[in-house]
């Protein structure tokens, strides 16, 4: 097991490193961040020499780059050309917000998905699996940034039940989780339900009902427990997809997120913010993946034990 | 004489196709005495697994119960309800499956797996369900069985998962062990070994064996009483030395004819020309009709059982 992780983060060293190459080099074919910085005005030739000089922008691509990578292994991501305050700092506070989101629209997910997949592949073929199927198809069809706004327009705008912005209080969360959430919940919910209709196929199920146990024990303990397996790997990569790609779901809801940070760094051509924030998405992206990977052998004695 | 555990009757199993009933088991009948083994041998698709099937209350979706009647100690099976049949599974009728590779779930300690079946039917700690279960383990012949216990199915070759699955249809002491083609997926050498131990097992425990298998070489192995089926019906029923000295069925014969002989220098093995015709379009008289060397006209018109040298045969032939 040891040997394994040994392996895993020597592996995700090499993914960071070419993730790094990748956003260093292609913000810099968004445009000289100078030039964005003095707006509408016509600034004087000395001027934009001494400030690019001071920002390191003088220096040859590779030098830059071994500048970046030199302080980023000192865990210093530089400083926003925007606001001058350490990257480090702009990105933590954001990441709470951003880990609630994600979070919440898993929470959301699972307690839609999991019944509603289970059932639907139990009722295979019932009115209750053409239902479900149809609920995955909206799920998985419905633009997010659409869903967002019509649930804004009923709960907050219509019913005046939750407020349509902000990050001060657990009511807020409701509207933008449930907006990440019933979309993943469509797809999640297929899943589970392939993934179920797989497994109750497996001799093993039969073994357990000529047990004499009970429906809902084959169902959940013999059929659910197997029928998990793929789903975590799924559920792993959407949380990471949900840290860093709830972008449109921050804009509308103004949530405070790191999605947001980066977006609004892009347009201002900030060049550390934009690579500080996607290398911390990367890394975090990778950590989660890592620990999907180790659960999935905690739930998977096949793996855990090194055969089979 | 042994006392009579079950008793099938005229039982008719099978599917509906626009609103009328088609059998895959026709008719079938036979009974099962006490520490008795009895065989059903048949082709792929014959209806024997369906057989058993009905026999756990097990049978796959879109297929029922047509017909017929079975009785489980005298009471009737057909009618019991789904918290009834969990009381007859596990407990008084047990099975093993052809797949020891997948019969046991993969996320489970075997150990967990029989205690689960064991505390399901009987009021235990789970630390006396698992000394049984150990107990259950050793009888069945797994080295280390305390190791074992707490060993993942993946862990263990075929044959062992197969004495497991042994281990855990007994363990709560069923009157009959339904062991559906048990030894087809294994190693002839495991196979031997695995029949040895069945009846070993059921010389111990008293109870009786309902092994179903297309091989006729395990049924001369193990049974004691064999029904020979054919396109869903009993077509002879016979004690295993008369069906192998004195097939009386054309279809019987014509099995037996096609083992290999390692005395007869052909190269090529018999066979039995032709096809199972489908369920759904099976022949009105006797169903071996097409197949069959010695049919005649009078085999358009399906025959009755008759008894000729204590064997029961369903053939035109043996009428007067």
């Amino acid at each position: 097991m040891a040997k394994y992780i040994m392996k895993r983060l020597l592996h995700t060293l090499l993914v960071i490193i070419a993730i790094s190459m990748i956003i260093f080099f292609a913000i810099r074919l968004t445009g000289d961040p100078v030039t964005v910085m003095f707006g509408a005005g016509e600034p004087t030739k000395e001027a934009v020499e001494q400030i690019t000089e001071k920002l390191g922008l003088d220096k040859s691509l590779p030098e830059q780059y071994f500048i970046f990578m030199k302080d980023l292994v000192q865990f210093d991501l530089g400083v926003s050309y925007r606001s001058n305050q350490p990257v480090l700092d702009l990105i933590l506070e954001r990441a709470w917000p951003t880990f609630l989101l994600a979070m919440g629209g898993m929470v959301v997910a699972v307690l839609i998905a999991f019944p509603v997949g289970i059932i639907s592949a139990v009722k295979k073929g019932k009115s209750v699996d053409i239902f479900g199927r149809i609920f995955s198809l909206i799920g998985i069809s419905f633009p997010n940034f659409w869903l967002g706004i019509m649930l804004i327009l009923i709960f907050s705008v219509s019913l005046k039940w939750l407020p349509a912005s902000g990050f001060d209080s657990f009511s807020a969360l409701i509207l933008p989780s449930l907006t990440l959430g019933l979309i993943l919940s469509g797809i999640l919910a297929r899943l589970i339900r392939s993934s179920m209709l797989d497994v109750l196929k497996m001799q093993y199920i039969t073994t357990a009902k000529s047990k004499g146990i009970k429906d809902w024990v084959v169902i959940i303990k013999h059929a659910f427990r197997n029928a998990l397996l793929p789903t975590v790997t799924f559920m792993g990569l959407q949380f990471g997809a949900l840290l860093g790609g709830a972008v449109i779901v921050e804009q509308v809801f103004a949530w405070p997120g790191i999605g947001r940070l980066i977006v609004d760094a892009i347009n201002q051509r900030d060049y550390p913010v934009v690579q500080g924030g996607v290398i911390v998405l990367a890394i975090v992206m990778v950590v989660v993946n890592l620990l999907v990977d180790l659960s999935y052998s905690i739930i998977n004695p096949r793996i855990r034990t090194g055969r089979g | 004489m042994a006392t009579e555990v079950l008793k099938v009757s005229d039982l008719k199993v099978g599917f509906t196709e626009d609103k009328v009933d088609v059998p895959i088991v026709n008719g079938v009948s036979f009974q099962l005495q006490q520490g008795e083994t009895l065989g059903i041998v048949g082709e792929s698709g014959c209806g024997k697994s369906m057989t058993s099937f009905s026999l756990m209350g097990l049978l796959p979706s879109g297929i029922h119960w047509q017909g017929g009647e079975v009785l489980l100690d005298g009471n009737p099976l057909n009618v019991t309800s789904q918290k009834e049949w969990r009381k007859i599974r596990g407990k008084k009728i047990a099975m093993i499956f052809q797949e020891p590779m997948s019969s046991l779930n993969p996320v489970y300690k075997i150990g967990n797996q029989i205690i689960e079946m064991i505390r399901n039917h009987e009021t235990i700690s789970k630390k006396e369900a698992r000394v049984r279960a150990i107990e259950m383990l050793t009888l069945v012949g797994i080295p280390r069985p305390d190791k074992v216990v707490d060993e993942y199915p993946h862990q263990l070759s075929g044959g062992m998962r197969q004495r497991v699955m042994i281990a855990m249809a007994l363990s709560c002491n069923p009157e009959i062990l339904i062991a559906d083609e048990p030894t087809t997926a294994l190693d002839v050498t495991i196979q031997a070994q695995i029949l040895e131990l069945m009846k070993s097992i059921q010389a111990k425990m008293d109870m009786s064996i309902v092994l179903i298998t297309h091989d006729l070489g395990v049924i001369a192995e193990v049974c004691d009483r064999v029904i020979v089926m054919y396109a869903g019906e009993v077509v002879e029923e016979a004690s295993v030395a008369d069906l192998f000295d004195q097939p009386k069925h054309p279809y019987t014969k014509g099995l037996l004819n096609s083992l290999p002989n390692i005395n007869n220098e052909k190269e090529r093995l018999e066979t039995i020309e032709g096809v199972v015709p489908a369920p759904a379009d099976m022949p009105s008289g006797c169903r071996f009709y097409e197949r069959c060397p010695a049919a005649h006209e009078k085999c358009l018109v399906q025959p009755e059982f008759i008894v000729v040298d204590n064997q029961k045969v369903k053939c035109w032939l043996y009428h007067q």
